[in-house]
């Protein structure tokens, strides 16, 4: 049910029209202008991750040293329901909350005098990241808890103890022991943000210019082209992804050495 | 411990906020009768609630979108948690293959999957791939991840291996011990599995736009329509979605807190 039909896609994406094998639908894949849709969804999926990594993790700090226990469990419920949240319905709700007669729009442009429009605009790009870190930032917050967890008291005591600034102690100590987690997470929230698709169309329609929305216009046959450009389009996703996933294993592996 | 808390105090502030204010913007917004001139709302209706409800694609579409999401919960539990099972107690050396199975559905974006199976299955004809059995088909397998971890988990937990030689030694059969023994020793994972599939596939529109479409609309794709032509209607059935996804996930935070309370009584009592 999974392998064969992705198997399919990657074989028929090396074939033209009359099963020869080709390049040429990558040479197409490759065009100026669905180049360009790989540059955008590479660039948006970065700045998401990057920015869901450092705030989550920030985030996911305060909300573990609170010190109410209720407020941890209901903190974490949060950060649970909203990594599943994503799609139309969130994207919605920023339409509510900041497009152009948004009530967060509203608010800063009646109290404060601040016009978010014309030089932001949430049906665009940086719409988009916001949005997307609605369900990155949580995801990182669940994905580096049990690190977090791991940093062991008497770690920090013994590098203060040794004349440690509280500085030096997070740079040299437990940054090191966090990073696997942290690579490991911003490879997750890349490949969570790449193959994002819901989210993006309802918020921009069909007319941004990212890998899954090129691909889903491909398949509905909104856009003519040989058959063979989206297989194209999606094989060269297929090994964006599995970098993701072999370097999300691998540092998973590594940040496994901290935690006996 | 020198504690700092101002910055983690407005560290949780903004993050609340930012997780907050969408959704309550989009709550009020269902309520609100004219809210584009000022501040607050102009005043307080119902009217775009009754509205929706009295579309009959609202109760279409539910019910497509519940019947979809029943079937694939099923299907998911009756398939995974025997093999789940059966690998764990008989064949652990396969165990790292089935764990790379259910990565895979997280590093194939949903766009690419769709495309793979009408590729695929398009030999059959259109009526097989562009069905409701297959879009639930599909579902199980992004879903695969969510059912297998907490069965697995529970599994781990629950000293299988033990449990089977006992019902076994006690004359239980094959289907006996299943359905007796272990399925309720690890009810709990397979609960959470089955409510986070159940809540998963409720919102999946990329597979049900590109699989189905509107031969056979789902809530989600209900939803995005009337973003585009009644944003207070809209904004009404986000927040029946948003409700659906809490009211999951607490279930499964239950289910799972539950067991918590079971092991902490439990190693009270010894």
């Amino acid at each position: 049910m999974e392998i064969v039909p992705i198997g399919t896609v990657v074989v028929s994406s090396l074939r033209d029209g009359n099963g020869q094998p080709t390049l040429a639908n990558f040479s197409r894949a490759l065009s100026p202008m669905l180049r360009a849709s790989f540059v955008n969804s590479i660039r948006l999926s970065v700045i998401t991750a990057v920015l869901g990594v450092v705030l989550g993790t920030l985030a996911g700090y305060a909300v573990m040293n609170a010190r109410s226990r209720f407020f941890r469990g209901a903190a974490t419920a949060l950060a649970d329901v909203a990594t599943n949240f994503g799609g139309a319905p969130l994207a919605f709700a920023f339409i509510v909350t900041l497009g152009s007669t948004g009530i967060v729009t509203l608010l800063l442009s009646r109290l404060f005098g601040i016009a978010l429009y014309p030089g932001f605009r949430v049906y665009s790009i940086s719409g988009l990241v916001l949005a997307y870190l609605y369900f990155q930032m949580p995801l990182m917050i669940l994905l580096i808890q049990p690190s977090l967890r791991g940093l062991r008291n008497e770690w920090r005591e013994a590098a203060l103890n040794l004349g440690a600034s509280e500085r030096q102690y997070w740079l040299r100590v437990a940054l090191p022991i966090l990073s696997p987690s942290l690579i490991g997470g911003f490879l997750l929230l890349f490949a969570n943000s790449y193959g994002a698709y819901a989210t993006a169309w309802t918020l921009t329609g069909p007319d941004i210019n990212l890998v899954t929305i090129r691909i889903a216009s491909l398949i509905r046959g909104e856009v003519q082209l040989e058959p063979g450009t989206a297989d194209a389009m999606a094989t060269i996703s297929l090994l964006i992804m599995a970098v993701c996933v072999v370097g999300y294993l691998w540092s998973n592996r590594l940040s496994q050495r901290w935690k006996r | 411990m020198k504690k700092n808390p101002w910055w983690r105090g407005l560290a949780i502030g903004l993050f609340l906020v930012y997780m907050l204010v969408p959704l309550a913007a989009t709550l009020l917004f269902s309520f609100a009768t004219r809210w584009d001139r000022s501040i607050f709302p102009e005043g307080l209706t119902l009217s775009w609630w009754q509205a929706v409800m009295d579309r009959r694609a609202f109760g279409l579409t539910l019910k497509n979108s519940l019947s979809i999401s029943l079937a694939a919960m099923l299907f998911s539990v009756i398939l995974v948690t025997p093999t789940a099972y059966w690998t764990h107690l008989r064949l652990p050396k396969a165990k790292p293959l089935v764990e790379i199975f259910t990565i895979l559905p997280f590093g194939v974006p949903g766009v690419v999957l769709a495309l793979a199976l009408i590729r695929c299955y398009a030999r059959f004809g259109g009526a097989i791939v562009y069905s409701p059995g297959m879009l639930v088909a599909a579902c199980m397998v992004i879903a695969l991840p969510f059912m297998y971890r907490p069965v697995v988990n529970a599994l781990n937990a629950a000293d299988v291996k033990t449990l089977t030689e006992a019902a076994h030694s006690l004359g239980a059969g094959w289907i006996a011990t299943m359905t007796r023994v272990i399925a309720p020793n690890i009810m709990h994972g397979i609960v959470s599995g089955a409510l986070l599939v159940f809540s998963t596939v409720f919102v999946e529109f990329t597979l049900a736009n590109l699989l189905v479409g509107a031969r056979f609309k789902t809530f989600p794709i209900y939803l995005v329509e009337f973003t585009r032509f009644d944003g207070r209607q809209a904004s009404a059935l986000a927040v029946i979605s948003f409700l659906f996804a809490w009211a999951t996930s607490l279930a499964v935070l239950w289910a799972m807190g539950r067991v918590d309370r079971e092991r902490e009584g439990a190693l009270g009592a010894r």
